[in-house]
């Protein structure tokens, strides 16, 4: 395995063009903490972005910043804290569900797109990605977007890089959206819901105008694999249903308190306030009782994307078809599902399901040896897959760039 | 005409009858207009100083007439112009003289609507406008609204990735759509999305939103609907200085507060406004913020109380804060109608639509108001100040003879400062023709090229608008081309796989 670390963006066109020339696929890295999401890739060449990790631009009252794709991003995440500012749509730390060492860089976030709880507030990587410079496959340098959030200027490629894991360009340089942290946070806690029951509440929740920010549930059975707050918060070993509010102090006791009375129905309301909820919020974003080093971490893990309100039934069926466990967010239609070892970590039978439903599952979570057979991500309809494929080659003809890592490459 | 569009293909013109034969076995009826008389209200869209009769207009009313006009389009090398309410201030609808202009105002069904999940699965031709009221009696709205909400169709929204004053907040029309039924240039009648929050593989309906038609005609889109806010409350707040507006503006985000609103206006659009609506504008300040908060009332309280005192912090000579939803409406009439205002004061006006960062405002004006001077032409500026969306609406009469080329040239450099302070040409209303040949200030030709690679992956033979967003156009087979890279490669032992 050669390993090429580049110093600059011009490097990176070197390194591109030289492997077109020769023909030669490249994993594109930066510290390679979601080398595990995808299939193995067909190359012996790593394009290492890890030091291109300078942070270009910093401006907090244009809620705006530029940095590299290598930079680190607890670097960056630490260095907007300063200013008491985040990235809204809660970017997931992998490296528990991964056990990788870290939570990576600025590019492989973007790549991987994987936001948490208040995406649905906030939206997800892709709407906080205002502008980026990046290499194509054809060993060109371009930029699409720009340094502000209103732009309608040519297309909007960054919706493209965004989630495209590396499969389209190198990122070298992105320009992403801040916004200011909420001041407090209340989490409204439900115990003892079905997940159908636990899924018309969190629909009720965010149909209602007192502006939820984050909707989860975790059935009983996932606190025994919990290692943290979630722990201690699921002791009783009863399914609990959460639902956050953030904003200014007093809006988020008045809401608090209407929402509660609108969730009566539902049963008995507990709360949680700042730190309490912040710290549950983490591990829901990162599903810490599937992590890898707890006692779920050899199962495979789905992620499923799907409508929000037919998640609680979905997941229900899936935890049961398979024996495994299901943790719910985005309101129901986000499912993490955590199924026994089996050598397709069920992927006919969950995909059928996840079909039926309307959604797409990701086998975000499997052993090397199952991502050599069993697609990872979601396989679409013909009409839909081939458009796919041409837009890729439109950015990169030979499959220079991650070859293989999004679609099963079949024996040639 | 001051811009080019591709040349008309005679051999298409001479077929003409024949084309419209066919086209009426596809769509029978009224669906097909060829008479000049008929075709007038279709040669131009809201950017009006450019007209052009298409060849013939379609009005097909299902997606499967939309397939089988656009396959025959493309087995016979003919053009195809997608138009919605034809509201575009870009020029984005404009007929091609060998054009099929394809209207999609017959699809005004909309055919879901979905409280669960808190989605309506709507036609393109249903008005922006009429989302919100079709859910409006379970507390729910479609949230980008752009002015011409009660005209504009969904699908133009899409095409153009429309804005509008609560944009700031609640984002763009990309931010609010999910999925969508779409025809390719072939034919092809494909599905992206739909209720759930991501697509699998490529974001393509992020792709799609904001491509001008270049791309596909949508035939049915999924959006994302909210709750409505509880209350809103607005303040309207004047300046002696522009630099001082543009000083509150940056403070109120940098503490911390995204307002639902946040609009500026400069001492002419302010005079203009008030003459035509008398919203009891002050008309001693020389800039005037409309700031709008909206959420549970003890937010909007106390937020207001917080602008209110970084205003004063920054100078404000007035300060008003509405205290009913009258008032809060007063206050916005006269900023909503600022448009047609200055239409009152001038024969003719250009209507700008650049974006800076929000700290450049005072260094903008201050260009403006010397690009003024040198053009000799007045300008009257409304912002969407909270994201730096500049509209600059520069007066003149077209019966002037070079009055129209003084106020592009005019409007042009305005733009070109935009992408000089750090910002971009357009923020809500797209290329279109009218900034089109102004792309290279922003783009390289690699980034362009690339950009036109996409195109060609959705349509090769580029019959799909054509003359739109891009300043020159390439055959696909030449931009799919390999660059052979001369010289040294500084990584010469790459190791073979």
């Amino acid at each position: 395995m050669d390993t090429l670390k580049v110093r600059d963006a011009r490097d990176v066109e070197e390194v591109v063009r030289t492997a077109i020339a020769s023909e030669q696929p490249l994993e594109i890295i930066g510290h390679g903490t979601k080398r595990q999401i995808g299939h193995p890739m067909a190359t012996n060449a790593v394009l290492d972005l890890s030091a291109l990790n300078a942070v270009s631009a910093y401006e907090p009252n244009e809620l705006i910043i530029t940095v590299q794709a290598g930079a680190p991003l607890a670097d960056v995440q630490s260095l907007i804290d300063s200013k008491n500012q985040h990235f809204a749509f809660e970017p997931m730390d992998t490296s528990v569900l991964l056990g990788a060492a870290g939570n990576g860089t600025i590019g492989g976030m973007i790549g991987a797109g994987l936001a948490g709880p208040r995406r649905i507030k906030a939206g997800g990587a892709r709407d906080h990605l205002l502008g980026a410079h990046a290499v194509s496959g054809f060993g060109d340098s371009f930029k699409t977007g720009g340094r502000v959030v209103k732009n309608v200027t040519g297309y909007d490629l960054c919706k493209l890089l965004a989630g495209s894991w590396g499969t389209l360009a190198v990122m070298t340089e992105v320009t992403l959206k801040v916004m200011p942290k909420p001041e407090s946070e209340r989490t409204l806690m439900l115990s003892g819901l079905d997940d159908v029951t636990a899924n018309r509440a969190m629909t009720a929740a965010l149909g209602s105008p007192y502006d939820v920010s984050g909707a989860a549930h975790l059935p009983g059975s996932v606190f025994g694999s919990a290692t943290g707050a979630l722990k201690r918060l699921g002791a009783a070993g009863r399914a609990l249903t959460l639902l956050r509010l953030e904003g200014i102090a007093a809006s988020v006791a008045d809401r608090a308190g209407s929402l509660g009375n609108a969730l009566a129905a539902f049963g008995a309301v507990e709360m949680l306030q700042d730190d309490a909820s912040s710290s549950i919020w983490a591990e829901v974003r990162d599903v810490e009782p599937f992590a890898a080093s707890g006692a779920r971490g050899l199962w495979p893990v789905w992620r499923i994307v799907c409508p929000p309100a037919s998640g609680g039934a979905l997941g229900q069926a899936l935890a049961r078809g398979s024996q495994g466990d299901v943790i719910y967010d985005w309101g129901g239609g986000l499912i993490w599902a955590a199924v026994p070892p089996q050598p397709d970590a069920l992927a006919g039978p969950v995909r059928r399901e996840v079909e039926a439903a309307g959604g797409h599952a990701t086998l975000i979570r499997a052993p090397e040896e199952i991502r050599r057979n069993v697609e990872v991500f979601h396989p679409q309809a013909g009409g839909l897959a081939a458009l796919g494929q041409r837009v890729r080659h439109s950015f990169d003809p030979k499959i220079i760039l991650n070859r293989g890592r999004m679609l099963l490459m079949t024996a040639t | 005409m001051a811009i080019m569009m591709p040349a008309a293909d005679q051999a298409v013109l001479n077929r003409r009858d024949a084309i419209v034969a066919a086209l009426r076995a596809i769509v029978p009826g009224e669906g097909v207009i060829d008479s000049a008389a008929e075709m007038l209200p279709y040669e131009s869209d809201g950017l009006m100083a450019y007209r052009q009769p298409p060849m013939v207009v379609v009005l097909p009313d299902t997606t499967e007439q939309v397939s089988k006009v656009l396959k025959y389009c493309f087995e016979q090398g003919i053009k195809v112009v997608p138009r919605g309410s034809g509201t575009s201030l870009s020029g984005g609808a404009l007929p091609l003289a060998d054009g099929v202009l394809l209207g999609l105002g017959k699809f005004k069904r909309i055919r879901e609507i979905d409280f669960d999940n808190r989605v309506v699965v709507t036609e393109p031709g249903v008005t922006n406008l009429a989302i919100s009221q079709a859910v409006a009696h379970a507390g729910f709205y479609y949230a980008p609204d752009p002015s011409s909400q009660i005209a504009c169709s969904i699908g133009g929204n899409v095409a153009e990735n429309s804005g509008g004053v609560h944009c700031l907040k609640y984002g763009m029309t990309t931010n609010n759509v999910l999925g969508c039924e779409i025809v390719l240039m072939s034919g092809e009648i494909l599905r992206i999305g739909g209720k759930a929050a991501e697509n699998s593989g490529y974001d393509l309906m992020g792709i799609i939103t904001g491509s001008e038609g270049l791309l596909g005609v949508i035939t049915e889109i999924t959006v994302r609907i909210l709750q409505k806010p509880e209350t809103a409350r607005a303040l309207m707040v004047g300046f002696a200085e522009v630099e001082a507006a543009g000083e509150c503006v940056a403070r109120i985000i940098g503490n911390g507060i995204i307002p639902g609103g946040m609009e500026m206006m400069d001492k002419p659009a302010i005079h203009a406004a008030e003459a035509f609506v008398h919203a009891g504008y002050p008309l001693d300040v020389e800039a005037l913020l409309i700031i709008e908060l909206d959420g549970p009332s003890v937010e909007v309280d106390e937020l207001i109380k917080r602008v209110e005192a970084i205003a004063q912090g920054c100078g404000s000579t007035t300060c008003q804060i509405s205290t009913s939803e009258a008032e809060r409406n007063l206050f916005w009439a006269g900023r909503k109608a600022a448009f047609p205002a200055v239409g009152r004061i001038s024969p003719d006006y250009l209507c700008m639509d650049g974006t800076i960062p929000r700290g450049a405002l005072p260094k903008a004006l201050a260009r403006i108001r010397d690009l003024s001077a040198k053009y000799d032409l007045r300008v009257a500026n409304v912002f969407h100040a909270g994201d730096g969306n500049l509209h600059p609406l520069i007066l003149y009469d077209a019966n002037q003879p070079g009055e129209i080329e003084r106020a592009e040239a005019f409007g042009a450099d305005i733009l070109r400062a935009c992408v000089e302070f750090g910002g971009v040409l357009t923020g809500e209303h797209g290329v279109g023709i009218e900034k089109r040949d102004l792309m290279p200030e922003m783009f390289s030709e690699v980034d362009l090229n690339q950009q036109q690679r996409l195109k060609c992956a959705f349509d090769a033979q580029g019959l799909l608008n054509p003359g739109k967003v891009f300043p020159t156009l390439h055959r696909c087979a030449e931009l799919g081309r390999m660059h052979v890279h001369a010289g040294k490669l500084a990584f010469p032992d790459l190791p073979r796989f």
